[in-house]
């Protein structure tokens, strides 16, 4: 697959403009009581742009993810969606916490993917897809279920519309999750280790999924342990280590010419572990 | 010999207790169901400005026996200025106590469902009233049918003790007739079969709605050719 040619040449998405970011922070930093979880942060996410967070456990990528969707409120710095500041006001010079109704406006075009797919156990595949078309949206029944079956269709999942996700199967459920966050047209999709809990033969088809939403020119940022994916779909790679970002860029080079001795290390542990 | 007919020229007295017991059961459970979620949802609202004295109350609940809270409503109540019939104490004594352990099963109920589905839910969008209609009542009420099926049949059968502050329930008009007629057997085992009927009763109720609640049907599943018609 020539994907990681996409990152100088983006010739996939002819609509891309550069210099826009979708997702845009800048110094945010977040502690949770004395522990710092993440210090002076940047990073911006451009349209149609696929990164990859990698990092050891406890690195904060998956916190990053989460304060970049104010799921976590981050104590310093600015988040910024299409240009929009997330989760903060300024009012009279002084900066206060927006109202939810604010965070929901503004980080609309976010969709997100959990580690652990949380799905609504008491609703079926559908109704998973159609209910925030219904409440957020104001479908109808008949217009929601179309266009939830069209997403469901869309990660090979459609026969499986009436079941309950008890019944579906790690992966399903995860390509279920990643159908209702379709369903709602985001323009950037934030997937937290969408294939961590998942057993090893199931996380293929969840990895075949994001990578043709790659390929339609989904912009999204990932926060993974899947290397070979990384290597393979990212148009750039992040490595977090204790809370800092220590080195970006095109996978090709993250992962072939390693600069910082962090990463270095990090890769090794990888190596030794992926390859006998 | 078990003597039937005393049974039956003292039924007006039994059915006057069953009658009594069965309402002020009935309002009682009334008020602790719903008064337990209002302090649920007080104890969980984001504010944290209820959650201690809601906590304070339950503890209080959980610490206290019914009888003590009976009296004190009933013969401590006048001189608050608060007087209270017999059977109005019994059914406030009932729901006061009751809302305190009902705040707690509704608040396992709601705990137990993981943070994460309403993130999902925020991160789409869902208002939060929205989520908790549509996303955390429905879970909710399947974790908290048994428990809750539970503490009502315990609540009936703590009635019982309303007799010591002299609503003629059940228990009082069985000792009234024991006293009348020096027959102890028959007066209590009758009652004792008629509370068993009622609790059967909320028992039976209870697994009727469990059932319902677990076993819902996918309603409707859109067929296949007519979403490809919609979508090519």
């Amino acid at each position: 697959m020539p994907m990681a040619d996409a990152v100088t040449t983006p010739t996939t998405t002819p609509h891309q403009t550069h210099g826009e970011p979708i997702v845009e922070a800048r110094g945010i930093g977040k502690s949770f009581g004395e522990l710092e979880v993440l210090s002076d942060i940047d990073f911006r996410l451009e349209p149609s742009e696929v990164v990859c967070v990698i990092g050891p456990s406890g690195s904060g990528k998956s916190t990053l993810l989460r304060c970049l969707a104010f799921l976590e409120p981050y104590d310093h710095g600015s988040v910024y969606i299409d240009g929009q500041l997330l989760g903060y006001e300024e009012r009279g010079g002084m900066r206060v916490r927006a109202r939810e109704s604010r965070v929901d406006a503004v980080r609309a075009p976010v969709g997100m993917v959990f580690q652990h797919f949380h799905l609504w156990p008491h609703r079926t595949a559908l109704e998973n897809v159609t209910e925030a078309l219904r409440l957020v949206n104001g479908l109808s029944r008949r217009d929601a279920e179309a266009e939830g079956m069209a997403m469901l269709e869309r990660v090979g999942l459609a026969e499986r519309a009436g079941h309950f996700p008890e019944s579906l199967s790690g992966g399903q459920k995860q390509r279920v999750a990643i159908a209702r966050a379709l369903a709602m047209q985001p323009r950037v999709m934030f997937f937290d280790e969408p294939t961590s809990a998942l057993d090893p033969e199931l996380v293929g088809e969840v990895l075949d999924v994001m990578k043709q939403l790659a390929h339609d020119g989904m912009t999204m940022a990932i926060v993974t342990h899947e290397m070979g994916f990384a290597a393979k779909v990212a148009d750039r790679v992040v490595f977090m280590d204790q809370g800092r970002i220590i080195e970006s860029g095109p996978p090709e080079t993250l992962f072939r010419t390693p600069r910082s001795e962090r990463l270095q290390q990090f890769l090794n542990t990888w190596r030794e572990r992926h390859i006998d | 010999m078990f003597d039937l007919a005393l049974l039956w020229e003292t039924r007006e007295l039994i059915l006057q207790g069953l009658w009594n017991t069965v309402w002020i059961c009935f309002l009682g459970c009334l008020v602790a169901v719903s008064l337990g979620l209002v302090l649920a949802a007080l104890r969980l609202s984001s504010p944290r400005l209820f959650g201690y004295p809601v906590a304070c109350y339950v503890e209080l609940c959980r610490g206290t026996p019914l009888l003590v809270l009976l009296f004190l409503l009933y013969y401590g109540g006048p001189s608050i200025g608060l007087l209270l019939d017999a059977e109005i104490a019994g059914v406030t004594g009932i729901g006061l106590y009751g809302a305190g352990y009902f705040a707690e099963i509704y608040r396992g109920g709601f705990k137990s469902i993981p943070k994460g589905q309403l993130e999902a839910a925020r991160m789409l969008g869902i208002s939060p009233w929205h989520a908790l209609t549509r996303i955390q009542i429905p879970q909710m009420l399947r974790l908290i049918v048994p428990p809750g099926t539970n503490q009502l049949i315990i609540l009936v059968k703590e009635s019982a003790l309303i007799s010591i502050i002299s609503v003629d329930d059940l228990t009082k008009n069985a000792t009234t007739i024991v006293n009348q007629t020096f027959n102890v057997i028959e007066p209590y085992l009758a009652v004792a079969l008629l509370y068993w009927m009622i609790i059967e009763l909320i028992a039976r109720g209870g697994y009727a709605l469990e059932k319902r609640l677990a076993n819902r049907q996918p309603r409707h599943v859109v067929r296949q050719g007519e979403s490809a018609h919609a979508h090519g």
